[in-house]
Order: structure tokens, then C-alpha cells, then sequence
């Protein structure tokens, strides 16, 4: 009985060395796909574009499969990070509020700008004639907002109307809708479609370098203050490790020459940490507001 | 035949090197073509491709909100790959106005993409859905329709320059099959011309050798140019050359036969004729003879005298006695002869006051090696020739020249007489060849041999003045010191 132990310990022994000593060579495991979710901050197939360079360089550089997935929604991601569909998402300031209130969320980076800002805000703007000054020349007119889990498309506009005494929006004006993107708010005012609308500063600055006629023909009529930059954040519960490659990868972008060229080609001038506090302006502005950010339907 | 062959070898190397040249040219003429047909059919699978991409983005869209819209991460990646469809053709050189229409595509394609965006992502009340759809919808109609065009006008271009490319390719290749084909008759054209250049020229050369080899030394090549007729020409100077040593080689047996025979004559008939002579001397210094009997008698000695003169010369010619050679004044030999000659002349004492004779001797004539009595017997015939030549009187010139280091001392008789034509010219120095009535025809023969067995040589012309000259060449002093004879 005593032999056969020892026959069996010295079999698992060749059979557990077999691997190593008969073949030598490890297999590569597969690179871990990392899917990393894009809310519609502009035209979705340009928001592709503009991404997978960046997650290309991820991948590379953090030896992962990072896969960059477009939703049409702000909410979309928000749901796919809960369900979970995606382990990370470029989330906007308040969809990162929203969010946090349903997954464990770990912000990690913001790009900041080529002026040097990692903070963007609202703005509310109209056609130039339109003959749209205030508030209370709003009345009646036909609203554009982007979505609902969006900051500058949705909250800072609902705040403006706080502070300007507009108690419901949805009978102040003659029409409601939301556009799905800050770059689609600003063409249906630009072409007519809409009479005011609101969008993040930093597409709306992006879209001016293109298009001369917004600087031309829009007004702005309202500025929100400073918000958090749309920010990568990764679930909680994702490998320590791929946290930390993910991390070290865009917040050392800026020190390595394809890291630069690709960081030219998204626009801006690096990656910068970001923390849970950052946000904290936009929880105050919930909170004026009397939202219930547990149960607010982004839908 | 050189500069024929280099040429033709040149001519051959064009031809070769210019259809290569057409072959290379033709080989890379097809591959561009067929190069440029595969990018046409690669552009029209991608105009395809693009427009069944644009026909499945249609049917998603068409089919949404619906239970059959399929799972919108492929509805959005079938419109990625349509957008990268219409990117693919950037790098190819259209024309401008095809590039003005695929800028124009790939900005209703950009215009379709914010539509399918603003689809995707809009929410608003059902007016405002509907229009955005309607839009949408027909933005990708319109763009559905115009590729469907572009493709049929594009298959159709490519239809037709497939079967124009493929029309040039058998063109070409039948040239190429006719190139091919007249290389080798070319080639085998220009070795027959080189090979009849060749063998023409070696074939007569050879004909001629055959013939020569045969006994015709008068044969010669002719027609023959380049270096063959160089070769030729030497071939008959050689066949030349042979005939006049064979020449002389039968002249020089016939004077050795001729020789002999005269010498045996000589012999033969010296004796009964001595013999004759004294009978004839004696019975007329008997006295006893009439006068009458002594007038035929005389006759009879002169005629035996002529005989015995007769016997001498042609001793002298068969068998010539070999010169004693001591240096001579050939001035003063030619003194003596025409002192001993011109008084005794028949023609000279009857009409002695017609013949005016010059001598124009060189006081500067070196001595020459010779035999005086032979020289003088030379002088003498040519001299009596000169007087017998000017029966109703002229001038004599006798002419002599030639410096002290000089290779050869000349002696010329120049008459004024009748002179000789050319025939008589070429024979005059031949044996019993005469045109004298009573002549032997050996005293030119007999003088022309002693000239030569002294080495040197004679020959006659004509005088500017009219009349003969016949010039006599002999060695010099220093052409005789040069070969030590």
C-alpha cells in the first residue's frame, strides 16, 4: 500500500512536470478583451473614429483587447456597465453621477484640452435674430436638449430654468426632444430644426473650428460653470491589474512619441487622474434640483 | 568581305536588339493592361461591395422598431464598413471629374452616417421621429440609386475595355507569333547570304588552283572583290609569274638543244667548208683559171666567207664563249667600233655624207667589268642595225651616261631611220626572227645574249624624234662591288 502511494505521488509528479519539461514553451494566453463603452457625445461613427486610435494604444500598451463599444444612449452604457456588458466606460460628468449610483465605479483619467482644461461646461445658445435674449423669451420655442443622463445637455439646462423660474419645462415650451448628441443639438438650432439648444462647450468649440457658420450664426445665451471632462471609469470589480495597465497606459500617454501623436489626433494634451470629488458640484446641482439620483430615469 | 560581314553581323544585332526591344515592350504593354483591368474589376467589386453595404444599411434601418431589426451593434458595424468601403479607392488616379463624383459619394455617404446617427440616437415626439426617418430613408435611396448607376455605367465601361484590351492583346500576339516566325527565316536568309559570300569566292579560287594546277597558267580570277579579290589578284600574279618562268625555262632548253646542235652543224660543216676554201685558194693562185672562171670563183669564196660568218653567228648565240671580264672604257670601245664600223658600212660609204653621227659620250663613265670583244661585237651589230636602218641618211646618236658610284652605266644608238611597230618590237630580239632581206636573224639575238650574260639588259623604243633607240643597261662599278661578281 505504501508502494502505490509513493508510485502515485512520483506519477503526478512526470504528469504535473510533462507540461514544462516535454513541450518546453508556454503557451501565450489570449490578451484579456477589456470593452470599454462610448456614450454619443457626437455623431456616433465619428465617436468611433475618434476612440479607436486611443484603444488601439490601450491595447498595445497594456497588452489587453481593449474593444471600444458605441451606444446611442447615455443611459446605454450606464445599463451596460450594471449588467455588466461592458467593464469601463468614457462616461460624461453626470452619467458618471448616475452611474455611480448603481455599480461600483472607479474613476481613472480625463483628457485634458489643448488649452490646458480638463473642465468643460454648458452652454445654451439660439440663433442670431431669432430674437431669443432670455429665459423668458424662451417661452413657447422649441427646445433641444442632448439626453438625460447628460450634464450639459440635460442637468445644467434644468438648473438654468431653476434659476430662471421656468418650474416645468415640458409646458414652457412648445417642443422638448432630445437631439442624442451635443454635435446634433447644435446643427438642429444651427439649421432651424430646433429654436434653442444646449450642448457641451468643448464639441461645440470643436464643431466651430470646422463649421464657420456656428460661430456666425449662434448665440450663446447662457454659460454653466466648470464640470468634470467626459472621464474613463472601469467597474469596481475589474482585475486589479488591468485597472492599473489601463491607468499607467493614459496617464503616461504623453510621454511617449505614438502616445503623443495619438493624443493629437483625440485632441487633447494628456490624460489627467481623476477622483470621485470632482464630481461633487454636480451632486450639489442634483440636489437644487431635488432629483432622486438613485431612482432618476435616464430614459 | 570584312566590312560585309560586320555589317551584316551589325544588321542582325539591330534587328535582334529591336525586337527584343518590340517583345519587352509588347510583353510590359500587356501586363499594364491587364493590370489596369484587374484595379477596374478591383474598383467595380468595390463599387458592388459599396452598394450592397449601402442596400443592407437600408433594409436594417427599414426594419426598425421592428422585431426583425437586428442587434445594433452589427446595424452599426454594417454602416462602418460601408464608410470604409467608400474610403478604399483613395489611392487610385481618376480622372478629375470621377474624382469629383466619388468626393461627391463620400459626402452623401458622411451626410447618410449623421443621418443613421441622429436616427440612432435621437428621441423626440413621433412628428419629429418620422421626418428624421423619412430623411434618412430617402438620403439612402438616393445614394442606393446613384451607386446602382455608377456600378451599371461602371460595368459597362469595363465590358468594354475588356474586350478593346483583349482585342490589342491578340493583336499583339499575332505580331509577336509573326516576329517570331520571321526571326529564324531572317536568320537563315542572312547565313546563306554569308555562307554564298563565302563559298562563291573559295569555289572560283579553288577553280582556279585546279587549273593552274592543270597546265593553264594564262587563266585568271576574276570578278572578285574585297579581300577574296586581294587574294585573287596575288593568285594571278603568282599564275603570272609561273607562265614566264616556264617561259624561260623552254627558251633555255630550246638554246641548250639549239646549242648542241648548232655546235655539232658548226662542227660538221666547219671542216668540208675549210677544206672547200683552200681548194678554191689554191686553184686560183695556180693561175691557171680564166678570167672568167676566176669571177666565179670569187663568188664562190664570198659565199663560203658568208657561211663560215654564218657558223659564227650562230656559234656565238648557241654556244657563246664565256666572257673574259676585265675593266673596260666603254667610251673608247664605242670609239673604236664606230671608227672600224662607219668606214665600212655599205650604206655609210655610199651615202657617207647623209649619215651625220653624234656621240654624246659622259666623260664621267666609270669603268665597267665586261669582255671587250664581246662589247664590241654588241656595238658593232647595233651600230650596223642603226646605218642599215637609214638607208637615205639621218642622224646616228650614240649616248652614253652614268656617274662613277653609279649602280648601272647606259648606252644608248638612237637612229632616225624608219623605226619598228610594236609587233616587230616584241619579236625583234628573238632568234632568225629578222626583216631584213638577206638577214640571219641572229645578230639581235646574239647581242641581247652577251648583254645578259654580262648582267645586264637591253630593250628597244621607239624615238621621240623618230627612228629606234635601243638602250643598253651594265651593271656598275658599285653594283658589281654590292654582289661581288
Amino acid at each position: 500500500m505504501r508502494g502505490l502511494f509513493v508510485v502515485f505521488i512520483i506519477s503526478l509528479a512526470v504528469l504535473a512536470a510533462f507540461p514544462r519539461a516535454g513541450f518546453g514553451r508556454e503557451r501565450e494566453s489570449p490578451a484579456q478583451s477589456v470593452v470599454i463603452g462610448l456614450t454619443p457625445e457626437q455623431n456616433i461613427f465619428r465617436q468611433i473614429d475618434r476612440y479607436t486610435p486611443l484603444a488601439e494604444y490601450l491595447s498595445q500598451k497594456s497588452r489587453l483587447g481593449v474593444k471600444p463599444k458605441v451606444t446611442t444612449r447615455y443611459g446605454e452604457a450606464i445599463d451596460d456597465l450594471v449588467s455588466p456588458k461592458m467593464d469601463g466606460a468614457f462616461l460624461g460628468a453626470f452619467a458618471y453621477v448616475l452611474a455611480r449610483r448603481k455599480v461600483d465605479l472607479e474613476p481613472l483619467a480625463r483628457p485634458e484640452g489643448l488649452d490646458g482644461r480638463s473642465m468643460d461646461h454648458g452652454l445654451l445658445f439660439v440663433r442670431k435674430g431669432s430674437g431669443i435674449r432670455d429665459a423668458r423669451e424662451m417661452r413657447g420655442k422649441r427646445f433641444a436638449f442632448v439626453d438625460r443622463a447628460s450634464a450639459a445637455g440635460f442637468l445644467l439646462p434644468l438648473v438654468y430654468f431653476h434659476d430662471h423660474g421656468i418650474k416645468d419645462y415640458r409646458t414652457y415650451f412648445k417642443e422638448t426632444y432630445f437631439a442624442g448628441t451635443h454635435e446634433d443639438a447644435i446643427c438642429d438650432v444651427l439649421s432651424g430644426r430646433a429654436d434653442i439648444g444646449a450642448a457641451k462647450s468643448t464639441v461645440f468649440h470643436r464643431l466651430e473650428d470646422t463649421d464657420r457658420r456656428i460661430s456666425r450664426e449662434l448665440m450663446i445665451l447662457s454659460r454653466s460653470p466648470d464640470v468634470p471632462e467626459t472621464t474613463l471609469v472601469v467597474r469596481k470589480g475589474l482585475d486589479p491589474s488591468i485597472t492599473a495597465a489601463i491607468r499607467d497606459a493614459l496617464l503616461k500617454m504623453d510621454g511617449d512619441p505614438l502616445g503623443r501623436a495619438v493624443l493629437k489626433g483625440f485632441g487633447a494634451e494628456r490624460f489627467v487622474p481623476t477622483v470621485d470629488k470632482d464630481y461633487e458640484p454636480l451632486v450639489e446641482y442634483a440636489h437644487r434640483l431635488k432629483l432622486d439620483l438613485h431612482h432618476y430615469n435616464y430614459e | 568581305m570584312k566590312k560585309r560581314i560586320i555589317i551584316g553581323l551589325a544588321c542582325f544585332t539591330l534587328i535582334f536588339f529591336l525586337g527584343g526591344v518590340y517583345i519587352i515592350g509588347s510583353i510590359q504593354r500587356a501586363t499594364s493592361t491587364l493590370d489596369t483591368l484587374i484595379k477596374l474589376h478591383q474598383v467595380q467589386i468595390l463599387r458592388a461591395q459599396l452598394l450592397i453595404s449601402a442596400k443592407r444599411t437600408q433594409s436594417d434601418f427599414a426594419y426598425k422598431d421592428t422585431r426583425y431589426f437586428k442587434d445594433l451593434e452589427k446595424v452599426i458595424g454594417n454602416v462602418v464598413v460601408m464608410a470604409d468601403e467608400s474610403k478604399k479607392c483613395s489611392g487610385c488616379h481618376h480622372t478629375e471629374e470621377v474624382a469629383a463624383r466619388i468626393a461627391d459619394f463620400r459626402t452623401r455617404i458622411g451626410a447618410y452616417e449623421d443621418c443613421l446617427s441622429r436616427l440612432l440616437t435621437m428621441r423626440a415626439g413621433r412628428l419629429r421621429m418620422d421626418a428624421e426617418e423619412d430623411r434618412t430613408l430617402q438620403i439612402g435611396q438616393d445614394l442606393t440609386d446613384r451607386l446602382d448607376s455608377m456600378v451599371f455605367v461602371t460595368k459597362a465601361k469595363l465590358e468594354e475595355k475588356t474586350q478593346s484590351s483583349l482585342r490589342g492583346i491578340g493583336e499583339m500576339k499575332s505580331l509577336l507569333f509573326i516576329l517570331i516566325s520571321a526571326g529564324p527565316i531572317l536568320a537563315i536568309g542572312l547565313a546563306i547570304v554569308f555562307i554564298k559570300g563565302f563559298t562563291g569566292p573559295l569555289g572560283a579560287i579553288l577553280q582556279a588552283t585546279r587549273r593552274v594546277k592543270a597546265g593553264d597558267l594564262a587563266f585568271r580570277i576574276e570578278g572578285l572583290k574585297d579581300e577574296f579579290g586581294e587574294v585573287a589578284g596575288s593568285f594571278n600574279e603568282m599564275a603570272g609569274s609561273l607562265n614566264e618562268q616556264m617561259q624561260n625555262l623552254q627558251r633555255a632548253e630550246q638554246m641548250k638543244v639549239v646549242g648542241e646542235m648548232a655546235a655539232g652543224l658548226v662542227h660538221e660543216i666547219k671542216n668540208p667548208l675549210t677544206g672547200i676554201k683552200a681548194t678554191m685558194q689554191v686553184i686560183i693562185e695556180q693561175g691557171s683559171c680564166g678570167k672568167e672562171d676566176l669571177v666565179v670563183l670569187s663568188k664562190v669564196m664570198d659565199e663560203v666567207k658568208r657561211i663560215e660568218a654564218l657558223m659564227k653567228s650562230l656559234l656565238d648565240f648557241a654556244k657563246p664563249p664565256k666572257p673574259q671580264l676585265m675593266p673596260v672604257d666603254i667610251n673608247a670601245i664605242l670609239e673604236s667600233t664606230l671608227a672600224f664600223s662607219i668606214p665600212y658600212s655599205s650604206v655609210a660609204s655610199s651615202w657617207g655624207k647623209a649619215i651625220e653621227v653624234v656621240r654624246a659620250f659622259d666623260p664621267r663613265l666609270p669603268t665597267v667589268l665586261a669582255d671587250p670583244s664581246q662589247m664590241q661585237q654588241v656595238f658593232l651589230n647595233l651600230l650596223m642595225n642603226a646605218l642599215e636602218a637609214m638607208p637615205e641618211g639621218g642622224v646616228l646618236t650614240v649616248r652614253t651616261s652614268g656617274v662613277e658610284l653609279a649602280e648601272e652605266v647606259r648606252i644608248d644608238v638612237a637612229d632616225t631611220g624608219k623605226g619598228i611597230d610594236d609587233e616587230t618590237g616584241e619579236k625583234i630580239f628573238q632568234p632568225f626572227f629578222t626583216t631584213k632581206h638577206k638577214g640571219t636573224g641572229l645578230g639581235l639575238a646574239v647581242t641581247k645574249r652577251f648583254v645578259e650574260m654580262h648582267g645586264g639588259t637591253i630593250a628597244v623604243e621607239k624615238n621621240p624624234g623618230g627612228g629606234t633607240i635601243f638602250r643598253i643597261c651594265l651593271p656598275g662599278k658599285a653594283a658589281i662591288d654590292r654582289t661581288g661578281r
